[in-house]
């Protein structure tokens, strides 16, 4: 009796579950509220203001708020394209998750999407071999090409086809949390050099008890910054992997004089652009981070507590001239082989892109420095009081930006990028901030398993 | 006329296991032998293969990361043996006892975690284990005046996060192995073994330890298998194949690394018949050092 | 004399009882405290838990029911995967355990040339961890253009060797009288097994239904590999993806995990005795 009470209880319950399923899932969304920040992994459908003879496509993406983005831009290619029409899947799926289905998708011709998005750091697999599985783009690019930033293009290209449109320039920045320095008695606009940084970061730690900055394990974002100030590179012109340069060496062991002296430690999760870290910052107990300005959409959507604490600077430098930027990260939207429609797709990639429309959007609502620059220079666009990327910071970012546009410089991306990231955030970041190993012989090693992999 | 040929006694058997012949053929037999081939190949999906002779094989030998994705294997295996085999064991015959009060309701808890899928046991672990002071288990030590760690970043502690893991999910379905086994034990040799005035301890080495030997025998084939394939407790626990320094990389990780993530189907195969081979080994070895066979031929 | 030693025995006896339930219940919460740290998590911010960690402070301020609203209400894919796990456990469970007790019965009831062979073959699959064929099975489905179908997870197992295996040996104990008497009744061999055999096998197809719907339940890897379409994941594969640091998705994880345990948890309770001859079958000596 208790058997098959419990056995109907069970059979009962499933059976809600399936079907209150059925009510959320499979209606049609709401294309306002199908993206919402809070909204989980799910297929959505976008272009709810297309007609009946809108053309399907897919796209796939690891960010959550870049199919919000191209939300936005779907509607207003609807309406300005009555006769090309279009209606989007999008689905989000984990980072590694969608670039391995991707690649092997593209490379089977099975079960790609027409449009996807690929991380700078995994671009290079998709660009291997004869065969590019993508489109190239240039037709597309060419009413844009004089406002771009070459060097974001050039990330995307091979030979001479561009095969991705990226989000954002990402130029790396310095984010200062005011409150904790007031603190201490420092002020952030003194801070020129990594010496002024390290003078001031000794005086936190020893007036707050907080660190000024972290000392990343698990991303390079410190080591590309350090090394383009240098006007160096993972790699060198025939794209070998030198991560035991004498620029790396000296950057890393800035870095470890840097964590010896209290200024900088490690962080839960081993980056600030982690969920763990970004807790640490929300509770106050890291007074800056290095950052590229995507970084700033990470503040306003998960670390709310800081509103008003933070302002936006220049990075220091080792010598004062040196340059002050670089752009670091960033997703390529791009066209696969595969699409039914090669043509259609590219044209909305360009305009949900590059575009003056898209381009203000990037910044409206993902707050990204968009890399069509014609942009940078519209004060309506840039200090909209409205605009709650502009309400955060105490500073506004394009005063910083444009300060240093002519200073940002770029990482290359190349076949072995993938592979030295991966030796470096698994093992040799790991080794010299949290085993102490040292500086010369971590890259060494590095250097030698990296060229090992690669044969 | 087709159909009596089917229908007759002699044709049925085959009929019978048709299903099996036909899977087993085209979804084993055939990968495991291709499996073989492009270990020998440069393979990509999606491209042409080429021969590349045992180009594979002497470089698996050189590849640190391998030799460190073997070692984590092993020791996980070995100490899973070390903590899965004896305690269950020993937990199984307390439980046993006439003296235990609720065994039935202690039986099916301790059976509880066995349920849960390796993607949430994992997850709540990956939790459990937080480098963040806040984290249960630093928030356990920290009574007893020990860490915060960064478990899953330490070799050492990582290794004891996922031996924990398993543990947990492991303890109580050997436990109940070694209980249907102690439940084929006569009672009547316990007795004579009273009568002769044996301790509770030389009953257990005389008696019950040799006769749970087929269990223990069990327990350990599919513990080394099960120890030696690991892969998904360590990509829940790490979230991701990547783990700092590699600690959590096992030998399925790096086939699934260099397979899946890198599309280098030749040299994942190389590591999926280096595994093989190894799991082969020592269990056919542990089976006939325990002699094994010689009972099957019976 | 005699008196007195029984006294001393049963004063051994409590103490020797008490140490027992002790010791056991020192395990009991060990082994429970996972389960109670995520059920009291699943009414935490999803963003606490990643910030601090799992752990069992009960902070009351923080704590609501928020997270159940939004599993019940909120816009996700959680029940398609709910619904998608339980119609490809339920239909891999079916399948196999019919193929299986087909492929048994031949085993079982025949003297045929090659049985022995077939017979070997069937340990040798239990022999091999799954785990080596991941890549050539994963190329060939790929070939066969079964890639993103339930079909490449259902197939490949069907004929499931272990529960060929467990099948073979309990009806190695069914009289032959029976196969014969049906014989006599001028049944044909396909009518013995559905009409006759089959009725005789439904005790162990409850073991061998748990031990296998538990398995497909909980099975991350191989569908994970092969199933690239979002609207075809299952459970596992759905939690799985929830641990992206590109969405806010951990309001979900925790009660959603804590959720995926719930139906196992009652069909436990009530078929106890078949869970643990499920999962011990193996152990069994054959």
């Amino acid at each position: 009796m208790k058997r098959i009470l419990c056995l109907t209880l069970a059979v009962c319950m499933m059976a809600v579950f399936a079907l209150t399923g059925c009510g959320s899932s499979s209606g049609p969304a709401d294309s306002t509220a199908a993206a919402s920040s809070s909204a989980a992994v799910q297929t959505q459908q976008l272009g709810s203001n297309a007609g009946a003879n809108a053309t399907e496509m897919n796209f796939w993406t690891f960010v959550d708020l870049h199919g919000k983005h191209l939300d936005k831009m779907l509607g207003l290619w609807n309406e300005k394209n009555p006769d090309k029409q279009i209606k989007l899947n999008v689905t989000v799926m984990p980072y590694d998750d969608m670039h391995n289905k991707l690649l092997i998708a593209v490379q089977t011709g099975q079960g790609a999407p027409d449009i996807a998005d690929i991380e700078l750091g995994k671009f290079p697999n998709f660009l291997e071999g004869d065969n590019v599985p993508l489109e190239a783009l240039n037709d597309v690019f060419e009413p844009y090409k004089s406002t771009t930033v070459p060097a974001r293009v050039e990330i995307y290209s091979k030979g001479d086809k561009v095969y991705g449109f990226d989000y954002h320039v990402g130029a790396t920045l310095a984010y200062y949390n005011t409150e904790i320095l007031d603190k201490a008695g420092v002020d952030y606009k003194t801070i020129k050099t990594w010496d002024d940084y390290k003078k001031a970061g000794i005086q936190v730690y020893e007036k707050t008890g907080k660190y000024m900055g972290t000392a990343d394990t698990s991303a390079t974002w410190q080591a590309s910054l350090l090394l383009a100030q240098q006007n160096s590179d993972f790699t060198d012109d025939n794209g070998q992997p030198k991560v035991n340069s004498p620029e790396m060496i000296k950057a890393m062991e800035m870095l470890v004089d840097l964590q010896k002296n209290n200024v900088i430690h490690t962080i839960p999760g081993g980056q600030p652009d982690t969920e763990e870290a970004k807790g640490e910052y929300n509770k106050g107990n890291y007074a800056s981070a290095l950052m590229p300005e995507w970084f700033m959409s990470r503040f306003i959507n998960e670390m709310k507590d800081l509103k008003g604490k933070y302002a936006i600077a220049p990075l220091p430098v080792f010598k004062e001239g040196d340059p002050r930027s670089v752009g670091l990260g960033g997703t390529g939207t791009v066209v696969t082989k595969t699409s039914k429609n090669v043509q259609l797709a590219k044209e909305f990639v360009a305009f949900a892109k590059l575009s003056k429309e898209a381009t203000t959007e990037i910044w409206n609502t993902l707050g990204f420095d968009p890399v069509n620059m014609e942009v940078w220079n519209d004060k309506a666009v840039t200090h909209n009081p409205d605009n709650e990327y502009v309400q955060y910071f105490k500073t506004n970012a394009f005063d910083t930006l444009n300060e240093i546009k002519n200073e940002i410089k770029a990482i290359k991306s190349v076949k072995a990028s993938p592979t030295i990231n991966n030796i470096l955030c698994t093992v040799t970041l790991n080794a010299i901030f949290e085993d102490g190993q040292d500086v010369k012989e971590a890259l060494n090693e590095a250097q030698e398993q990296i060229t090992q992999e690669l044969k | 006329m087709i159909k009596k040929f089917v229908y007759s006694q002699k044709v049925a058997p085959y009929i019978f296991v048709l299903p099996f012949v036909i899977i087993f053929l085209i979804f084993w037999l055939f990968p495991l032998a291709n499996s073989f081939v492009m270990s020998f190949q440069e393979r990509m999906l999606g491209q042409d293969p080429k021969w590349i002779g045992t180009a594979n094989y002497t470089k698996l030998l050189t590849d640190k990361v391998f030799l460190k994705s073997i070692t984590n294997s092993v020791v996980y295996m070995v100490g899973t043996l070390i903590l899965l085999i004896p305690f269950p064991m020993l937990f199984a015959c307390l439980i046993n006892s006439k003296l235990m009060w609720g065994r039935e309701f202690f039986k099916s808890s301790f059976f509880l975690p066995a349920l849960t899928s390796v993607a949430v046991a994992g997850t709540i672990f990956r939790l459990i284990f937080g480098e963040m002071e806040s984290s249960l288990m630093n928030s356990i030590l920290s009574l007893f005046g020990i860490g915060p760690f960064k478990y899953l970043k330490d070799q050492n502690l990582s290794m004891a996060a996922l031996l924990t893991l398993a543990c947990w999910r492991w303890t109580g379905v050997n436990m109940l192995y070694y209980l249907s086994g102690l439940k084929s034990i006569d009672s009547e040799y316990y007795e004579a073994a009273s009568i002769d005035g044996a301790s509770a301890w030389q009953k257990f080495r005389a008696i019950t330890m040799p006769l749970l030997k087929p269990t223990t025998i069990y327990v350990l084939t599919i513990s080394i298998y099960a120890g030696l394939a690991m892969f998904t407790e360590s990509l829940m626990m790490f979230n991701g194949n990547n783990s700092p320094k590699n600690i959590g990389l096992t030998i399925v990780g790096y086939l699934y690394r260099q397979g899946i993530e890198k599309n280098k189907l030749g040299y994942a195969a190389t590591v999926g018949i280096v595994l093989l081979v190894v799991a082969m080994t020592i269990n056919l070895t542990q089976l006939k050092l325990s002699g094994t066979f010689k009972k099957e031929e019976d | 004399m005699n008196n007195l030693h029984n006294t001393g025995g049963t004063r051994q006896n409590i103490i020797a009882k008490v140490l027992l339930l002790l010791f056991f219940s020192v395990l009991f919460i060990v082994i429970m405290l996972p389960f109670y740290a995520v059920a009291l998590s699943s009414f935490k911010p999803g963003a606490d838990l990643i910030r601090y960690g799992l752990n069992l402070r009960l902070d009351l301020d923080v704590m609501s029911f928020k997270n159940f609203e939004f599993l019940f209400t909120g816009k996700h894919d959680y029940f398609m995967w709910f619904k998608n796990s339980m119609f490809l456990t339920i239909g891999q469970v079916t399948l196999t355990l019919f193929i299986s007790a087909f492929v048994a019965y031949g085993f079982a009831a025949y003297d045929f040339k090659g049985r022995n062979l077939l017979f070997v073959c069937v340990l040798l699959i239990m022999m091999v961890p799954f785990e080596i064929l991941l890549l050539p099975l994963y190329s060939l489905i790929n070939d066969l253009h079964m890639m993103n179908s339930y079909s490449a997870i259902i197939v490949p197992g069907i004929a499931n060797a272990g529960t060929i295996f467990f099948f073979r040996q309990y009806l190695r104990s069914i009289p032959k009288e029976l196969i014969q008497s049906g014989r006599v009744d001028g049944a044909n061999e396909y009518l013995i097994f559905f009409r006759l055999i089959l009725p005789v096998l439904k005790p162990s197809f409850a073991a061998m239904a748990i031990l296998n719907g538990m398995n497909s339940w909980n099975n991350l890897l191989w569908p994970f590999m092969v199933l690239g379409d979002q609207n075809k994941f299952t459970l596992p594969i759905g939690l799985k993806t929830l641990l992206t640091p590109y969405g806010n998705n951990y309001d979900l994880l925790i009660v959603g995990s804590f959720f995926s345990i719930i139906p196992i948890f009652i069909l436990f309770v009530a078929f106890q005795k078949y869970f643990i001859d499920g999962m011990t079958a193996g152990a069994v000596k054959g």
